[in-house]
């Protein structure tokens, strides 16, 4: 036991050293400052989320080896997360979910004049949990990676199964929709010519999109242009910080609270990252009603409580992170910025899965060491930058939407120098816009769409395999004393479990409840 | 999302307007995935067919929507919410002008389902520096603080601050000039500013290693 866990921790401290020569190359700390900066730089602008962020900025990496653009999009992806919460801090608007509970206390901190205060506790836990989620992820990617080289496709067609009813779940609104979107998702992902056949699907003879709808038009569409659109109607005000930012080291005392929260919200975080369909969201939720039902005086929270700032957010980052694990390692993204993560990487022809890890450890190690890196470039590059995010919020939104849109369709121009698909994601923009209307969310759709294309060849290969019979999926006849299947069977019973449970109307009130705390 | 409360007055028949428009939206995506692959095979269970998936996923999306339909039947729920046409129009139309002009592109109009070609429509190559402005000056119009002036000199900015990025920084092949539109004496003087600028750019980035 003592000489396998020595050998784990030599096996891995290697593997980080590799990463480490490959990651703090001058060129790829270049990049990976780059990648944060301006990934900061456009995730700060309200309404632009990390998915917006990173469609738009995906161009910026063509040029690049694989290595070198993968590390600069992971340094986008945290800069693009850390910007929403500065946004979430100064002006109240989360630039996502995950950064909803940061607007809680975190503004009310910046109202006090402590906003500072606010941005560097974020900055310091996200750190932390940041460096911690890095050690999780290189710590767990060998293991599972051996784990995943064992699945067969009907395993895969579970896993993917479990991660969708997951998103259902953990969507807001009614059950019914949340699983009719991620259909819709599904359905979207078949449009495109059909690589065992050769034959045109639900293309009506539009030779435009014969190759499939690209991931990044569905994205740019429904969370760049239908966010300006819906963020043109609310009549919400902007509620910029004014006055003094204060100072930005915390002082004693707020480290002293601090502490426990960011330690408890990595664990946290870390954990729920881990699950598929889009665990991490739940990490900043939970982390916040933890350090209430923990603190000594709970009516502090909501009125500016450091706790209530420290703990989301180092859950967010932590979760942000280890949402790279059922990536890099499976091949299958657990929400839909990871979603958006496979199309980026698939441009600069890398394949998410198991192979990675083994054929490309380089790319692999790399990739993991410049996580600790992005987070360490976080910390330095924010904190001295905040006077300039606080003057770039101040710019109305009557010059940022044109803005938004004018870089969006360069964007999305660059992706395949195509016009037709500047003009198809303008159609996916009202898509987006209608979806909004009649209560779907579009995270589940993306991840749909993503997932699809898997799915469908995952079911063909196991139905080839067990010639025909539905029966391969959930092959554990215990009772004969064999079980063919353990894995797909369990996921499958896991799926239906996790179904009934949202169902449920007690359940239901309480998940409600949940989302309802922000 | 934006609620409104439930009117107080009987609805009658629908009971929930917003249901309603969610379960037909769903019927009517899942009406197009099944005409999309009417004459796709759909296999057997050993090997489906590329019919297999759509009609299956069609049919539940449409299963969905008829129970969308029902549920507004039954249950008290949100009415409508208001759609807006200014920003769509203006935002989405600003998007399909860039796309229009940065590259050049001809639009017929009709010679499809049997509509007679009417006309047909070429927009020369404009390029970023006119596609740029004037996809900022269209999607302004959604906005109803815009000012002209601010606008306009903001939209000339956003181009050229793009412009150095994405065509001398990065180097993407997205078109910046228009083609052959510049008059003689113009594109001298144009040709020359360009020439400075990629020099300045160069040396920045040959500092940087790349």
């Amino acid at each position: 036991m003592f000489d396998s866990f020595a050998q784990f921790a030599t096996d891995l401290a290697g593997n980080l050293q590799l990463g480490m020569g490959v990651a703090l190359s001058l060129r790829n700390i270049a990049l990976c400052f780059l990648g944060c900066l301006v990934g900061t730089l456009v995730g700060v602008l309200p309404g632009v989320g990390p998915i917006a962020t990173i469609t738009m900025l995906l161009p910026i990496t063509f040029g690049l080896d694989p290595v070198g653009a993968l590390i600069m999009l992971a340094g986008i992806y945290y800069g693009a997360q850390y910007g929403g919460s500065t946004t979430a801090i100064l002006v109240n608007i989360p630039g996502e979910a995950t950064a909803v509970v940061t607007t809680l206390d975190g503004h009310q901190m910046a109202k006090q004049g402590r906003a500072g205060v606010a941005l560097g506790i974020a900055a310091i836990g996200s750190f932390v949990a940041g460096s911690v989620a890095t050690l999780v992820i290189a710590a767990l990617a060998v293991p599972m990676t051996a784990w995943a080289l064992k699945f067969g496709p009907a395993d895969y067609f579970s896993l993917m199964v479990l991660g969708l009813m997951f998103a259902v779940v953990l969507a807001r609104g009614s059950v019914p929709k949340a699983i009719a979107v991620i259909l819709v998702g599904i359905l979207l992902s078949t449009v495109g010519t059909d690589l065992e056949s050769g034959e045109e699907r639900l293309t009506f003879g539009w030779t435009e999109i014969s190759d499939g709808l690209d991931v990044a038009v569905l994205a740019m569409g429904m969370f760049g242009f239908a966010e300006i659109l819906r963020n043109l109607e609310s009549t919400q005000a902007r509620d910029v910080v004014h006055g003094a930012i204060g100072r930005l080291l915390p002082g004693r005392q707020d480290f002293k609270q601090s502490a426990a929260p960011i330690a408890r919200g990595t664990l946290l975080g870390s954990v729920l990252g881990l699950l598929p369909g889009n665990g991490a969201v739940l990490g900043p939720f939970a982390s916040y009603t933890l350090e209430k039902k923990l603190s000594k005086d709970p009516s502090r929270f909501g009125r500016g409580a450091i706790e209530g700032v420290a703990g989301p957010e180092s859950a967010n980052n932590a979760g942000a992170q280890t949402a790279f694990i059922p990536l890099l390692t499976l091949g299958i993204p657990p929400n839909a910025v990871m979603a958006l993560m496979v199309g980026a990487m698939q441009i600069h022809s890398i394949v998410p899965g198991p192979q990675i890890m083994t054929k490309q450890p380089q790319l692999f190690w790399g990739m993991i060491a410049s996580m600790w890196i992005g987070n360490l470039m976080l910390l330095i590059i924010n904190l001295p930058l905040i006077g300039l995010w606080v003057r770039f919020l101040k710019v109305p939104y009557r010059l940022m939407f044109p803005a938004i849109v004018l870089l969006c369709c360069i964007g999305i121009y660059s992706v395949n120098n195509s016009p037709t698909e500047v003009i198809m994601t303008a159609g996916f923009g009202l898509f987006g816009y209608a979806l909004y209307k009649f209560g779907f969310e579009p995270a589940p759709l993306l991840l749909g769409f993503v997932l699809g294309r898997l799915m469908e060849e995952k079911l063909r290969q196991a139905l080839v395999i067990s010639r025909g019979h539905f029966t391969t999926f959930i092959d554990c006849p215990l009772w004969k004393g064999t079980c063919e299947r353990p894995i797909s069977t369990t996921l499958l019973i896991l799926s239906v479990v996790i179904l009934v449970v949202a169902i449920i109307p007690a359940i239901r009130a309480g998940r409600d409840e949940v989302f309802k705390e922000a | 999302m934006t609620t409104q409360a439930p009117e107080s007055r009987a609805r009658g028949f629908i009971k929930s307007p917003f249901d309603l428009a969610g379960g037909l939206f769903l019927i009517a995506l899942a009406v197009l995935g099944l005409a999309g692959g009417l004459t796709l095979p759909t296999g057997t269970l050993s090997a489906i067919g590329s019919g297999f998936m759509p009609r299956v996923v069609s049919i539940m999306v449409a299963a969905f929507g008829v129970l969308l339909v029902v549920q507004a039947m039954l249950f008290e729920g949100d009415s409508l919410e208001r759609w807006h046409l200014r920003g769509p129009v203006f935002v989405l139309g600003s998007v399909f002008v860039f796309a229009l002009a940065v590259r050049g592109s001809t639009l017929n109009f009709g010679g499809v389902l049997g509509v007679p070609l009417l006309a047909t429509v070429h927009v020369p190559q404009l390029g970023l520096v006119v596609a740029g402005p004037l996809c900022v000056v269209v999607s302004s119009f959604a906005a109803n603080d815009t000012k002209p002036l601010e606008i306009a000199i903001f939209a000339v900015v956003m181009t050229l601050l793009s412009g150095i990025l994405f065509k001398e920084v990065l180097n993407l092949p997205i078109p910046f000039d228009p083609a052959g539109l510049i008059p003689e004496p113009v594109s001298g003087t144009y040709s020359g500013l360009k020439w400075a600028l990629a020099q300045v750019i160069n040396l920045v980035k040959n500092a940087f290693g790349r």
